[in-house]
């Protein structure tokens, strides 16, 4: 009962020719399947982010959320919208998992307006709350692409040299209400560095084209769910800084946290510092986070400090971030014809049945594709280089 | 690359090469081997120029006695600019790889601004221009006559060359050109009588030199110098002018009763219509003016203009009109007609008499080209079906063949609607034209696909007619609000300026995201001579099959004479002609092969095999039997699973080896065997 009622009855959808979907190209290798090159693409994917490239690890990313009329399709179950909200909370937990200090604001447009729905932060609970709310929100009108980019940009350009400056646009109208020439605005984009990346959710629309061409992002448009998940999770990853962009040192703080004992009589509880604003969330407690600097009080990190500016993150966030600098190696692709011995993959134990198969260039097992993009995109590190390390004990 | 093609050594200014290319320029060659006509058929952008121009112009270098010019006829400036663009890159690729200087020549003839008159250019190794200057008698005499009969002339485009023909040879006479010719004649009577007084000698020797004959002319035709005028039949050089028209006074005198002749023609009230003999006889009987005369209207009157040294040809445009018209209605008893038309179809209160003198048989011509040149190749995207084109142009070719496109992924995706949601049949056949439920389901048709497909849609119509009918149900029914919501709206109408702008307009919309709708006709402007590249056309709707407006007598003549002459029934080539021009327009979304599009066919008229089968091949290969006859609904959820395929990236890598070929890939065994399948031969 708890699954059922989201999807629509099979009668209540669109007409689909599910037998198409299944279809092999029958007339030989004229015909090539779009799904195959999808799959090398993925592969591809895999190779090109383990090259070893300067990754911005600071982000500042505002992601516009559609909320026009189109997104009351239903082909997306149960329709667009929640489908996309739904992603979304996955793309939050996700992101602050990946990119501990970074940050996220996100933008609804709808009715040829722009409105920020949470401004950017580091807090996942804030956005995920945002997110879960907007499920009841009424879709109406055009997007605005436009006042979207230039809403993000506002907060954008005020963003220190050192971070990325990032904009996620999940569009799903093919048409956009501009109340001015967009590519002026791209060009502003361009000059601050916005790098602008769009999935679309129905077909390629030109205009989106030129913009993620322009400021270097990435344009997708979604198959379906699945699909759509998978290029969602693409932009977790941080993206490779630009040449240009500063370097410099920046003072961090690593407070630890306390929690003043029970029975210490002098200890007194106090507000969090970053609740002061929101009448939400909890109150009073005794234990948190103390900036080294100035003392004030937070109950969550990573987090920058109100009083007096310095970033406050834990060891762990850092070194959590750090495996970008210092990804997997790419593990070298062989035809199946000259492996020698058993055919199974190491990881899933599973038979390798495909053309080509992965092996792991310090501890030479065997990995079939999707494991292969398994370790490198969610692992980061090689189970079998990892077990033979363990096995003296 | 360097190719070797059939033991010709082809020298190709690319990397890469499409497998269809190849395979063309292999039937082109066989077609130079046998010095014989070619009909070729291979879609839009997969570079049939390229690949002509490369063949060619390595046979010439090959073998410089067989063949020595390539003429190389397209119907645009912009088409030829694009065929100069393309040799000169060929051109470099040749001084770069064989390091000697370029000793081609080529020439161009566009436009006045870019004229050269070096008679240098009378040698030249190419040459590149419109249509005209080989098919138009009026223009070809001046430009084309001296052209070699070793050449190779290339139509590009030509699948309405039957129409270029026709109207190369036809007259039509309003009031207006008559009182214009009224002007001229005036204007050569007062300069003969000023020449009288001045220079009398000259018009002496005008006399002298036409009593000798037109012997000069015939000589050259002979001796094999001249393309032959089509306008100037044979007999006429054999013999001398008639004496009733030789000197410059009866000249005048003569065409001035010609000229009162016609205007007495023009003033009728009802529609007449005779052939060529039936109107001699009239002229004899009215005005007595005999065939002899009329037939050497057009070559006296050049001699005269020459003779009066008139350097602006184009203000006796009206009387070298007249003057024609009088030669070919007395030279060709056969293959025209003359209508006289009081007034418009449309405007029957109005008088606006016109004398159509029209030609029904495009062979006419044609012919000269055909007869002098050793090889004729015609060539187009859409020439499907190939065999009807030998038939109307009373030639035998050689080869026919039509290529596909190799595809490494299926770019284009032709559906034919035949049902509304409601089930209602959708047709723009004549019965159900203003049937409600007919044109509320067109309107749905588009309002779906307005959600569905991004930035561009072009639909075409039928007529201007049927389409303000269409749209204005639409505008009473709410549905162009509605679709307005989506994309906005432009319409294409008859006034040019009006057009180009709305054109413009509707560019930019796709342009900047905002997403259009060109509303626009078959056989229009739009139609035929506009590209609608990637996001300016990623869907073309064709309401209904754009069949020639059957009521017109010229039409009607032409039919008629075609099925008397060629046994081509009327209905054979009413559908054909439908057909080519339905190709020709949802043909428009497709120019390459990394652009995509959806071709919609809203008719259910469209499924039959008769309609079906005369589509390019490359179009009827992706229609499957399962979207014959689709409903609206079915369509949307097709177009929506094609279009986002087709928005997954696509790198050239994708298409190499498939529809991309290197050297190395293009010699392998397999793909030559793939090749020989690309080429259908009929």
């Amino acid at each position: 009962m708890d699954e059922e009622p989201e999807r629509a009855k099979r009668w209540e959808g669109g007409y689909e020719r599910t037998w198409e979907v299944l279809k092999e190209d029958e007339s030989g290798s004229l015909k090539a399947t779009v799904e195959e090159i999808l799959f090398q693409s993925k592969r591809k994917r895999v190779i090109e982010s383990h090259e070893q490239v300067r990754l911005g690890m600071m982000r500042h990313l505002y992601v516009v959320i559609d909320c026009s009329r189109s997104m009351e399709d239903q082909d997306l179950k149960p329709n667009r919208l929640t489908s996309t909200l739904k992603l979304m909370e996955a793309f939050v937990d996700e992101y602050f998992d990946q990119n501990p200090i970074s940050q996220v604001g996100i933008i609804t447009t709808k009715n040829k307006r722009a409105e920020k729905l949470t401004d950017l932060s580091g807090n996942p609970k804030k956005h995920i709350a945002a997110l879960k709310k907007a499920v009841d929100t009424v879709c109406v009108g055009e997007p605005s692409l436009y006042n979207s980019l230039n809403q993000a940009l506002q907060s954008l350009k005020h963003m220190p040299g050192h971070t990325s400056r990032e904009i996620l646009i999940i569009l799903s109208s093919l048409t956009t209400c501009d109340p001015a020439n967009i590519y002026e605005l791209i060009k502003t984009l361009k000059s601050l560095k916005v790098r602008v990346s769009v999935i679309g959710l129905s077909a390629e629309v030109r205009v989106c084209t030129v913009l993620t061409r322009e400021t270097g992002g990435l344009y997708h448009v979604i198959l379906d769910e699945s699909h759509f998940k998978e290029l969602l999770m693409m932009h977790v990853k941080p993206p490779p800084a630009s040449s240009s962009s500063e370097c410099s040192l920046i003072r961090m703080g690593f407070p630890q946290h306390t929690v003043a004992a029970l029975t210490d009589q002098d200890a007194k509880p106090s507000f969090s510092m970053s609740h002061l604003d929101s009448s939400s969330g909890p109150g009073l407690s005794l234990g948190g986070y103390f900036c080294p600097q100035c003392h004030a009080k937070y109950t969550e990190l990573p987090v920058e400090c109100k009083v007096c500016g310095l970033t406050l993150v834990s060891a762990p966030h850092l070194a959590r971030s750090f495996h970008h600098l210092f990804p997997l190696q790419a593990f070298v692709e062989s035809p199946l014809e000259e492996l020698q011995g058993d055919r199974y993959c190491q990881a899933c134990q599973g038979e390798l049945k495909d053309k080509s198969i992965f092996t792991c260039t310090s501890c030479h097992s065997v990995f079939c594709v999707e494991c292969d993009v398994f370790i490198h995109d969610t692992l980061h590190c090689c189970p079998c280089c990892i077990h033979s390390q363990v096995t003296p004990l | 690359m360097k190719l070797n093609i059939e033991g010709l050594l082809v020298y190709f200014p690319y990397d890469y090469i499409y497998p269809e290319q190849y395979s063309y320029m292999l039937e082109l060659k066989r077609t130079l081997d046998a010095k014989g006509h070619g009909v070729l058929e291979m879609p839009s952008g997969t570079g049939k120029t390229i690949s002509l121009l490369s063949l060619i112009i390595a046979y010439q270098r090959a073998f410089p006695l067989e063949v020595t010019k390539l003429i190389y006829c397209s119907r645009t400036v912009p088409e030829i600019e694009k065929v100069i663009e393309e040799l000169r890159k060929l051109m470099e690729f040749y001084s770069k790889e064989t390091g000697e200087s370029n000793n081609f020549l080529a020439l161009a003839l566009s436009s006045r601004k870019n004229l050269c008159i070096h008679p240098e250019i009378l040698h030249a190794n190419i040459v590149v221009y419109s249509y005209h200057y080989l098919l138009d008698p009026k223009i070809a005499d001046l430009v084309s006559k001296e052209l070699a009969k070793k050449s190779v002339v290339v139509f590009d485009e030509a699948h309405n060359i039957d129409n270029v023909c026709i109207d190369s040879m036809s007259v039509n006479i309003t009031r207006r050109t008559l009182d214009r010719c009224q002007n001229n004649v005036d204007t050569l009577q007062n300069t003969i009588h000023k020449i009288k007084e001045t220079d009398a000698a000259k018009l002496r020797e005008e006399y002298r030199r036409l009593v000798e004959g037109l012997k000069e002319a015939n000589v050259a035709r002979e001796t094999d110098i001249y393309l032959a005028n089509p306008v100037l039949p044979d007999e006429i050089l054999q013999e001398a002018v008639p004496g009733t028209i030789r000197t410059a006074e009866h000249f005048v005198g003569f065409l001035r009763r010609f000229l009162e002749y016609l205007k007495s023609r023009l003033r009728v009230q009802h529609v007449v219509q005779e052939s060529a003999p039936q109107f001699l006889k009239d002229i004899f009987d009215k005005v007595c003016i005999d065939r002899k005369p009329l037939r050497f209207c057009a070559e006296r009157l050049q001699s005269l203009l020459r003779t009066l040294e008139i350097a602006d040809i184009a203000d006796f445009s009206a009387v070298t009109l007249i003057s024609n018209f009088a030669t070919l209605v007395s030279t060709y008893s056969q293959g025209f007609t003359i209508i006289i038309e009081p007034f418009e179809d449309r405007t029957p209160t109005i008088a606006n008499p016109v004398l159509h003198f029209s030609c029904m048989d495009p062979s006419i011509a044609i012919k000269p080209v055909f007869q002098r040149f050793q090889s004729v190749i015609i060539t187009s995207g859409t020439l499907s079906p190939l065999d009807i084109y030998p038939r109307i142009l009373d030639f035998r070719p050689v080869t026919m063949a039509s290529f596909t496109m190799t595809l490494a992924r299926t770019c284009l995706c032709p559906l034919i609607v035949g049902r509304g949601n409601d089930q209602v049949a959708l047709s723009s056949k004549f019965e159900t034209r203003e049937d409600f439920a007919v044109i509320r389901n067109y309107g749905n048709l588009l309002l779906e696909m307005s959600a569905i497909v991004p930035d561009g849609i072009v639909a075409f119509f039928t007529s201007y007619v049927y389409m303000e009918n269409i749209v204005a149900s639409w505008y009473e029914q709410g549905i162009l609000e509605n679709i307005q919501r989506n994309k906005l709206i432009f319409i294409e109408t008859q006034d040019a300026a009006e057009t180009s702008m709305a054109l413009e307009k509707y560019q930019e919309a796709c342009e900047n995201g905002r997403g259009a709708i060109l509303l626009s006709v078959a056989r229009g402007k739009v139609s035929e001579g506009i590209d609608f590249v990637h996001h300016f056309g990623r869907a073309v709707i064709m309401f209904g099959v754009p069949y020639v407006y059957t009521q017109s007598r010229i039409l009607k003549a032409r039919l008629e004479y075609l099925r008397d002459q060629f046994q081509i029934r009327e209905n054979d080539f009413l559908t054909f002609d439908a057909m080519r021009h339905a190709a020709q327009c949802v043909g428009r979304a497709i120019r390459g092969k990394t652009d995509y599009g959806l071709m919609i066919f809203a008719d259910k008229r469209y499924a039959r095999a008769d309609k079906r089968g005369k589509l390019p091949r490359w179009i009827q290969e992706h229609i499957n039997d399962g979207s014959l006859n689709l409903t609206v609904d079915e369509a949307v959820q097709l177009a929506k699973h094609f279009l986002r395929q087709m928005a997954q990236p696509f790198r050239q890598e994708d298409q190499l080896g498939l529809s991309l070929l290197t050297l190395e890939q293009l010699q392998s065994e397999e793909m030559l065997q793939k090749i020989t399948q690309i080429a259908h031969q009929t």
